[in-house]
């Protein structure tokens, strides 16, 4: 059983760190997001090896089959070429800043999670569908609230943020 | 999932792939001759006739003639993106054909959450016409493209909708139980209580596999071919069976939710649930020659001002139903 889930675990890391590097690194946009729906079914992949398959799928449908699809979509109406602007090599001060932000969520989730580690499972389990949706719906049903509004205020910063690039 | 894999059930699911794509391969050739034939008694000609008694090779010959061609790219196309997509057109179909229970017997990997399987691995399609369309460098394939994801983003709500009144009425995604939650009888059959939902589901499947009434991203009178239009021999072909492919599919999972899967009022068995997908297949094939190829507007409304709020509609008065 050890190997099998080594190997599997090993593949899907490799695809989700080269899809990474193809969606920062690539010139034509349209690869780079190749390389982000590659980092996504690796996660997808990381999901499954969890024993977690309703994640799986749902990550597959939701970010490759419908959020993958309208940035692609974007970029076709955008007609981002490959030798446009954002081709050329990025100064050093961005990309420093770009590995900083890179940086943040790990250095700060490490922290929380070396100081609580929650007990690991030698082989996961399989979460039923309608338990899963119980517990969502019943005990964590304000963090659950709660994604919609961030959601939302992304989704309303998004819609401010063109506002003010309209008026200049 | 990773702690039950041992070396027989992956061997089973390397075996039901197999299966399965044989199962493509002889079906892209039947359908292909079906189709021809079906075109040639609606507009009152024979058909295919040449080749073979009746022309039931023309199939057999077509496929040696594509295999047999040239692999051509465009000149400022983008290798990589140019030959990924027909392979990703076509390979993850194979996939969906797993968790479909063609009998009591004989499915290729009975998983509890089998539809959902099937609802996110069907969105590659998209994802692979729209790599056609852009990595080709022709404006025909990227106006396809276009098409194609306004199309396919549109049609998916209506039909998750139509799935999910099934899902709520049977509490369960595996396909198996739902072929379990009904009858034999076709008065026991879901579509005798959602017979709304079926509409709703064909109609978009229809959308959502691009077939006439709905085939604008390959509309070939308008864009030559489409999102395709730059690719030859297998290139092509790879396109093509992953279209038959995608409409077996579309045809099953409805045969499962509405039909009644493999049961019939006798003798239960693959036998009723082959018959069941081949006549929702030939219905296609009867649509396509029988209405004309919708403007693009009149896609987009059919959608947004009928399928959704039917949808909506349907599996709210499914909840409050199933509530009471």
């Amino acid at each position: 059983m050890e190997t099998p889930a080594i190997l599997a675990f090993g593949f899907y890391f490799l695809v989700i760190v080269v899809g990474c590097f193809m969606a920062v690194g690539c010139a034509s946009l349209v690869r780079a997001l190749v390389g982000l729906v590659a980092t996504l079914l690796g996660v997808a992949g990381m999901y499954l090896l969890l024993n977690a398959p309703f994640m799986a799928f749902m990550q597959i449908l939701i970010y490759v089959g419908a959020i993958c699809v309208l940035i692609f979509f974007a970029l076709m109406l955008a007609r981002a070429d490959a030798d446009g602007d954002e081709a050329d090599p990025a100064p050093a001060p961005r990309t420093f800043k770009g590995i900083l932000a890179a940086m943040l969520p790990g250095a700060l989730l490490a922290p929380i999670l070396m100081l609580h580690p929650t007990a690991s499972k030698l082989i996961p389990a399989e979460v039923p569908l309608a338990e899963l949706g119980r517990r969502l719906m019943e005990d964590y049903v304000l963090p659950f609230e709660l994604i919609s509004v961030v959601l939302l205020i992304s989704m309303a910063g998004a819609v401010l943020l063109v506002w003010e690039r309209r008026d200049k | 999932m990773n702690a039950t894999i041992s070396f027989d059930s992956v061997l089973h699911v390397v075996l039901a792939l197999v299966g399965v794509a044989v199962f493509v391969g002889l079906n892209g050739l039947l359908l292909v001759y079906a189709e021809r034939k079906v075109a040639g008694f609606i507009q009152r000609r024979p058909g295919p006739y040449e080749v073979g008694p009746q022309g039931i090779l023309q199939a057999v010959a077509d496929a040696l003639k594509l295999i047999g061609k040239q692999l051509v790219r465009p000149d400022r196309a983008d290798p990589l993106l140019f030959w990924m997509a027909p392979v990703l057109a076509f390979f993850p179909v194979l996939l969906l054909f797993l968790p479909i229970p063609f009998s009591p017997l004989l499915t290729g990997w009975d998983v509890n959450l089998g539809l959902l399987l099937i609802l996110a691995f069907a969105g590659f399609n998209v994802l692979a016409l729209l790599l056609a369309g852009w990595g080709s460098n022709n404006k025909y394939g990227l106006l396809g493209a276009a098409r194609a994801v306004a199309q396919s983003v549109a049609y998916e709500i209506p039909l998750l909708l139509a799935v999910l009144a099934i899902a709520f009425q049977e509490g369960t995604l595996s396909l198996s139980a739902i072929v379990g939650g009904q009858g034999g009888m076709p008065w026991q059959w879901n579509i005798a209580v959602q017979p709304l939902a079926f509409l709703i589901f064909f109609v978009s499947a229809l959308g959502e596999t691009n077939r006439a009434p709905f085939d604008l991203p390959e509309a070939e009178s308008e864009l030559t071919a489409g999102f395709h239009t730059e690719y030859s021999g297998m290139g092509f072909g790879m396109f093509f069976l992953a279209e038959y492919a995608n409409m077996i599919v579309a045809c099953s999972v409805c045969t499962v939710l509405f039909l009644g899967g493999w049961k019939g009022p006798f003798l239960d068995g693959a036998w009723w649930f082959l018959a069941k997908v081949y006549g929702l297949l030939l219905t296609m094939m009867w649509f396509r020659w029988t209405y004309p190829r919708v403007r693009f507007d009149q896609l987009l409304n059919l959608n947004w001002r009928w399928l959704l709020p039917l949808g909506v509609l349907n599996l709210l008065a499914t909840a409050f139903v199933m509530k009471l």
